[in-house]
């Protein structure tokens, strides 16, 4: 199976070692994994702001890198429903390319959904010493339907205890340009996710979209608390949150 | 300050500021927020007791929501036809001003002087009780958070819970005042006592009032009847002893029959409130007849446009099949953070940041369709499942090809995409922003103070890697 790694703008800037853990899961799965040299942003900050020309025109460029392979796969829940849900909106009426993001979207893959739904439950063994609660992401959750995937992988960690915090369901206040724009609402609603956090004493919040966990680990560490870890999903399940 | 004014909906982010900053109104919807989602979450849970489930129920109610705006026209003609023969008037106002103006006319004709009101959001749309105590005829609130808010001077700040950023000490003092008696200290274990105050208050005005003013959960369409649904028992008051009853309701609101009418029941309280069922169910037709224990001499239709048929047939008409059930600002966490009275104008939260827009002119309401996180929690909870985030996100399109976008996003927008559609190019400028960003952190990964996005760092820090992207490493990677 040969399949593309999508690494996400974010994380190619932010946090490179989401994109390594994804590779070394994927791999240690037996799949061929490409990280398709040209890829930059599928896009969704444009559609967000409303600008479906130039969301369409980065659409168009993900689209021909990324229909070659068996698979895509891509560790955030937000890029893989923008690319699941909204290509295929994006083109619905386009005879050329409507069929190209149908298709696409049928082989694209949130990490933890493929690790599970397609590949079967095939995480190597991990170890991580400590509580952890599962923050689910927006778009993951209600665009995609995942919820049960990560528990189950983060399940087979040895050593993780898996801790439900209050309102895992509810939104962390990202929102992608909302966090930039409308900055103290945002920080108002990452608020009530952080005393969520804090209600079920977790070593560390797990997540499956960097976004989200950028600005839940930014105000953690504003409000001072200094000893919650901030972990994407594919570190933990790739062995790099132990330290 | 009351919602009759015009819309203040342009000043969305600077109102929202202040009221993040309300200490008191943080309090009284941190309080309340758990109670909607609980409600609601126990009142879906239990339509398994009556062997129903949520996602049937919620594609029937949807399709006679759409049944109906696919030939309003049609369905308008039958309720008027049906409410006429049962004896009531049917009159058509296009916008606020002309409701103000059939609701004054009606009661000039009746030597109104005083008119209890059950709730009803169409008249703040139209600002009827200023328009009221202009023509000399006095408007009492008699819904209880309605009260409250007309008492305060305010406009109400959730549809279903007018007075839900109102603390208990905030209501005493407007009791005491009002109801000329002093302050007292209260607890929640006072709110009976504080109810029976007003409920002795408004008895008054039930009485003493010669026209009784609501709105209309449905009109049921082949019977002509209006159906309240209320909690209070307010509604029966303003409905059966006042000689007049008018009804003022949008267009939007028909159901064909009173089948689908109990459809739509089976999740309307229970997505406001979590009830099975409301207090109170009225059906409400014509006048009363010889026989009739009760019931207005004149009832009088006022079937409101004010935007709505503009909708019909638009990318927005799905909107259309709303019925106010309030549960879209009950799961929003923008509405909960802020309260209603930010959004600017009639109608907060996901609804308000889609009608606001709509009803009062897009390029007069710019923040509302970004004022979204895009979480969905709103969509996934609407019983007639209107997909808000995507009309949100059809109004944000609409503002870009309208040109209503300002000069610097559009360009920052524009520039970004370039970038991002040329690879190598894009590799370059990433390595050197990653740089950039180690440098602000001064390897403590975290900036403090980001110039690019103050808003960001006003509230958090920005956790940054080590100074290296992806690609870089990766490229490093493979060489080596």
């Amino acid at each position: 199976m040969r399949l593309a790694l999508y690494v996400t703008c974010l994380v190619d800037l932010m946090r490179p070692s989401v994109g390594f853990a994804s590779l070394r899961l994927l791999e240690a799965a037996g799949c061929e994994v490409v990280v398709p040299e040209g890829q930059t942003c599928c896009g969704q900050p444009a559609w967000s702001a409303g600008n479906r020309p130039l969301a369409a025109d980065l659409a168009k460029k993900a689209i021909a890198e990324l229909e070659d392979y068996d698979h895509v796969v891509i560790p955030s829940g937000s890029c893989a429903e923008h690319v699941r849900n909204v290509y295929p909106q994006l083109f619905a009426e386009d005879v050329e390319w409507g069929p190209r993001a149908r298709a696409l979207a049928s082989r694209t893959h949130e990490l933890t959904a493929f690790l599970v739904d397609v590949l079967g439950f095939a995480a190597p063994p991990a170890e991580f010493a400590g509580r952890v609660t599962y923050h689910d992401s927006c778009k993951g959750l209600r665009g995609l339907g995942i919820k049960r995937q990560p528990r189950q992988l983060l399940g087979q960690v040895s050593g993780l205890r898996l801790e439900e915090m209050p309102d895992s369901e509810e939104c962390c206040g990202f929102g992608g340009a909302f966090a930039v724009k409308f900055g103290d609402i945002s920080t108002q609603i990452v608020d009530r996710k952080c005393a969520s956090i804090a209600s079920v004493g977790a070593d560390a919040v797990v997540g499956g979209n960097l976004g989200c966990l950028l600005n839940i680990e930014g105000r953690l560490r504003r409000r001072g608390d200094e000893t919650t870890r901030v972990l994407h999903i594919a570190e933990v399940l790739a062995g790099e949150g132990e330290r | 300050m009351s919602a009759a004014g015009p819309s203040q909906a342009m000043y969305f982010k600077e109102r929202a500021g202040a009221q993040v900053r309300n200490p008191v109104l943080q309090r009284a919807l941190q309080k309340a927020k758990p109670l909607f989602v609980g409600k609601r979450a126990k009142g879906i849970a239990a339509l398994a007791d009556d062997d129903l489930e949520f996602e049937g129920l919620r594609t029937a109610c949807e399709g006679i929501r759409n049944r109906v705006l696919a030939d309003l026209d049609v369905w308008l003609a039958i309720f008027e036809d049906n409410a006429r023969a049962s004896g009531a008037e049917v009159l058509w106002a296009r916008n606020g001003e002309e409701i103000c103006e059939r609701v004054i006319e009606v009661a000039r004709r009746h030597g109104v002087t005083k008119a209890t009101k059950s709730k009803s959001m169409l008249s703040e749309e139209a600002g009827l009780n200023e328009a009221l105590a202009a023509a000399g005829i006095r408007p009492v609130e008699t819904d209880l958070g309605e009260y409250i808010v007309q008492l305060a001077g305010e406009a109400p700040s959730h549809i279903i819970a007018p007075a839900v950023h109102k603390t208990i000490e905030e209501v005493e003092a407007l009791f005491a005042k009002e109801h000329g008696r002093p302050a007292e200290t209260r607890t929640s274990a006072d709110i009976p006592a504080m109810t029976r105050e007003a409920r002795e208050v408004l008895r008054q005005h039930f009485l003493s009032a010669e026209m009784g003013i609501t709105g209309a959960n449905f009109l049921i369409a082949e019977s002509g009847t209006a159906a309240l649904v209320t909690n209070e028992g307010n509604g029966r008051m303003v409905t059966t002893l006042p000689k007049v009853h008018v009804v003022i309701t949008g267009i939007e609101k028909i159901v064909p029959t009173l089948e689908d009418f109990a459809t739509l029941m089976r999740l309307l309280p229970r997505s406001a409130t979590g009830q099975t069922i409301s207090n109170y169910v009225s059906l409400l037709t014509g006048t009363k007849q010889p026989g009739d224990s009760d019931g207005p001499e004149k009832t009088v239709f006022i079937l409101v446009d004010n935007g709505r048929a503009n909708l019909l047939g638009s990318a927005y008409q799905d909107m259309l099949r709303c019925i106010r059930c309030g549960a879209c600002m009950n799961h929003c966490p923008v509405y909960f953070s802020l309260g209603g009275h930010a959004y600017g104008w009639v109608y907060p939260g996901p609804m308000g940041s889609v009608l606001t827009p709509l009803y009062t002119g897009i390029e007069n309401a710019l923040d509302l369709p970004h004022a979204t996180t895009g979480c969905n929690q709103c969509g996934s909870v609407c019983p007639v499942r209107i997909p808000l985030p995507k009309l949100m996100h059809r109004l944000r399109e609409e503002q870009n090809e309208r040109g209503l976008r300002p000069r610097s996003e559009r360009l920052a927008l524009a520039a970004w995409a370039w970038l991002a559609g040329k690879p190598r190019l894009y590799r370059w400028a990433t390595r050197r922003a990653a740089r950039y960003l180690n440098w602000l952190a001064e390897g403590s990964g975290r900036i403090r103070i980001f110039g690019l996005a103050p808003e960001w760092t006003a509230g958090r820090d920005l956790p940054v890697a080590s100074g290296k992207t992806f690609y870089e490493l990766y490229a490093a990677r493979k060489r080596a």
